[in-house]
């Protein structure tokens, strides 16, 4: 199957804006770190290494397609142009680190992108499964599935003490990393982040905002995660995330119930505002469409803005981002193209995902 | 200079940001640099603390730092990678220099993982099985050895084949999956 797919179709299964909570939820990712035997770290490996470990990955997991009931399409990095290569990080399909990798490394992706297996990243295996909605029971599931796959065929880098073994100390142990994608506006403009973020920092789980650089949340979106990964079993990892993303569920529910009974018009002008903003802006940062788009999905969570659909609201936030605005383009934009061409996609985006009815009250 | 944000502070704090590659500088008092960037200062150096981290608590926990430099270093002889390298690049060369360093490495870990140092949980299937294997051995011995203290001999016939069983199965590399 050829990559362009994976690259042209924007949507990918996890913003389909379905599954428990996905109102609040957008998806959830659990990772899986595993090396193999006989082999050292990406880090410290060679060029041979490197192509060696490609090669029975890749082969072992095509190889299993039938038992998975999944199709698994292998794309080797360096095939990639720089472009392409970005458009999968702002997918959240590779990362940033297999995007910039010197050696060999590919990425395994199935048909609907929800597994996504890298190889050669910082450690030779990264089994990553991206679930919209909270799903992180299923999601482990399917990444066990594929680990055990994995494991009847390769030698794992193992030891009883110590479990596997990872490049980084900090995924020794289970190497999992279990995460929600949260958007929580209510809690960012009630100001009570900062408070949850040191509660959640002394339960062993971590908070960061996602997309954007370093740690500002663009657009009230928040990754909770687990930090440790060694002396506690998958299954209470999974648990002590799962107890704690219903909590943060219901205090932003409260905080939204809050904002709508106490300010109301201040929130409905705000969100309305944004819903402007996105319909007829001609120039838009990042940041500013980040901003609207969270707005306008609270609109639509709150029950204030009936006409937009969801999932293009998700689709939205991944295609704003320069990567995907230059593939849409099809030629290199610089910032301020870009703002303008980002502006020209969310107003023609937007439009389709109003229903014609309110059109056409909108008309006449 | 006054506050951008605000227009009303004077301005104290400048922040810089990087994004698409390109440099911009923001001038805030305080109070809008807070509400701007309320995270900014515990998030922004932690990726680049862990391995000093790492290097300060390792060397604070076992020796003074003059001493380091007189002692030979621990080298794992898989990558050539030294225990001082482990620590400055906060990372691994390869699964051996969990072997090289293994006396060292709770100390590490410890400080990473809420003071554990041992993993609980999945092991590959082979390997679990065989610990799983070795595990209910050890029970069943235990059960027989009870058994004969109060001479319930027929009961110790039984938990003696058991163990019989167990054990082949562990010589024949563990591989029956549903043994319980």
């Amino acid at each position: 199957m050829s990559i362009e797919r994976f690259l042209d179709n924007s949507p990918s299964s996890w913003m389909a804006g379905i599954g428990e909570h996905s109102d609040i939820v957008m998806s959830t990712r659990i990772r899986l770190a595993r090396n193999l035997n006989g082999y050292r770290f990406p880090l410290a490996f060679t060029e041979d290494e490197a192509h060696k470990i490609d090669q029975s990955v890749s082969a072992t997991l095509l190889d299993a397609n039938e038992d998975l009931h999944k199709h698994f399409s292998s794309i080797q990095i360096k095939d990639l142009s720089e472009l392409s290569r970005q458009v999968l990080v702002e997918k959240h399909l590779i990362s940033p680190k297999l995007a910039n990798s010197p050696m060999t490394g590919s990425v395994l992706l199935s048909d609907d992108e929800s597994v996504s297996v890298m190889v050669n990243e910082e450690d030779h295996i990264r089994i990553q499964c991206l679930f919209p909605g909270l799903q992180i029971q299923e999601a482990y599931t399917q990444a066990d599935a594929i680990d055990g796959l994995l494991e009847k065929e390769l030698p794992y880098a193992f030891d009883e003490q110590f479990g596997y073994l990872t490049s980084c100390p900090t995924n020794t142990g289970t190497g999992l990393r279990a995460s929600v994608m949260m958007h929580l506006p209510a809690l960012t403009m009630t100001k009570q982040m900062n408070r949850i973020v040191t509660i959640i920092s002394r339960l062993g789980m971590v908070v960061r905002g996602i997309y954007g650089e370093g740690s500002e949340a663009l657009g009230n979106v928040y990754q909770v995660s687990n930090q440790t990964t060694l002396g506690k079993p998958e299954e209470d990892i999974l648990a002590d995330l799962q107890s704690i993303t219903e909590q943060i569920i219901q205090k932003e529910r409260e905080a939204r119930n809050a904002l709508l009974k106490h300010s109301s018009n201040t929130l409905e002008d705000r969100l309305y505002r944004s819903l402007g903003t996105l319909s007829y802006a001609r120039i838009m940062t990042t940041d500013e469409a980040a901003t609207c788009l969270s707005d306008v999905r609270l609109g639509i969570d709150i029950g204030l803005i009936k006409d937009v659909d969801v999932t293009i609201l998700n689709e939205c936030m991944v295609f704003m981002q320069p990567g995907f605005l230059q593939q849409y383009a099809g030629t290199t934009l610089n910032a301020s193209e870009r703002d303008m061409f980002r502006a020209k996609l969310l107003r023609e985006r937007l439009q389709m995902g109003v229903t014609p009815k309110t059109k056409g009250e909108e008309l006449t | 200079m006054i506050c951008e944000n605000c227009k009303q502070r004077p301005a104290k704090v400048t922040v810089t940001q990087v994004h698409n590659g390109e440099h911009f500088e923001r001038h805030y008092c305080e109070v809008c640099a807070n509400s701007l960037h309320p995270f900014y200062v515990e998030y922004k150096h932690d990726p680049l603390s862990l391995h000093q981290l790492l290097s300060n608590w390792f060397n604070h926990a076992d020796q003074p730092v003059h001493q380091k430099q007189n002692r030979p270093q621990l080298v794992c002889d898989e990558c050539g990678w030294s225990i001082q390298r482990f620590l400055d690049e906060g990372k691994f060369g390869c699964a051996s220099c969990y072997t090289s360093f293994r006396k060292q490495l709770p100390n590490v870990l410890k400080r990473l993982h809420n003071g554990n140092t041992s993993h609980v949980g999945k092991a590959p299937g082979a390997f679990g099985e065989k610990l799983k294997l070795k595990k209910q051995i050890e029970a069943v011995r235990l059960q027989l050895k009870e058994a004969i203290e109060v001479e319930r001999f027929e009961e110790a016939a039984k938990l003696r084949d058991e163990a019989r069983e167990l054990e082949s199965k562990l010589a024949a590399g563990g591989d029956e999956t549903h043994v319980d």
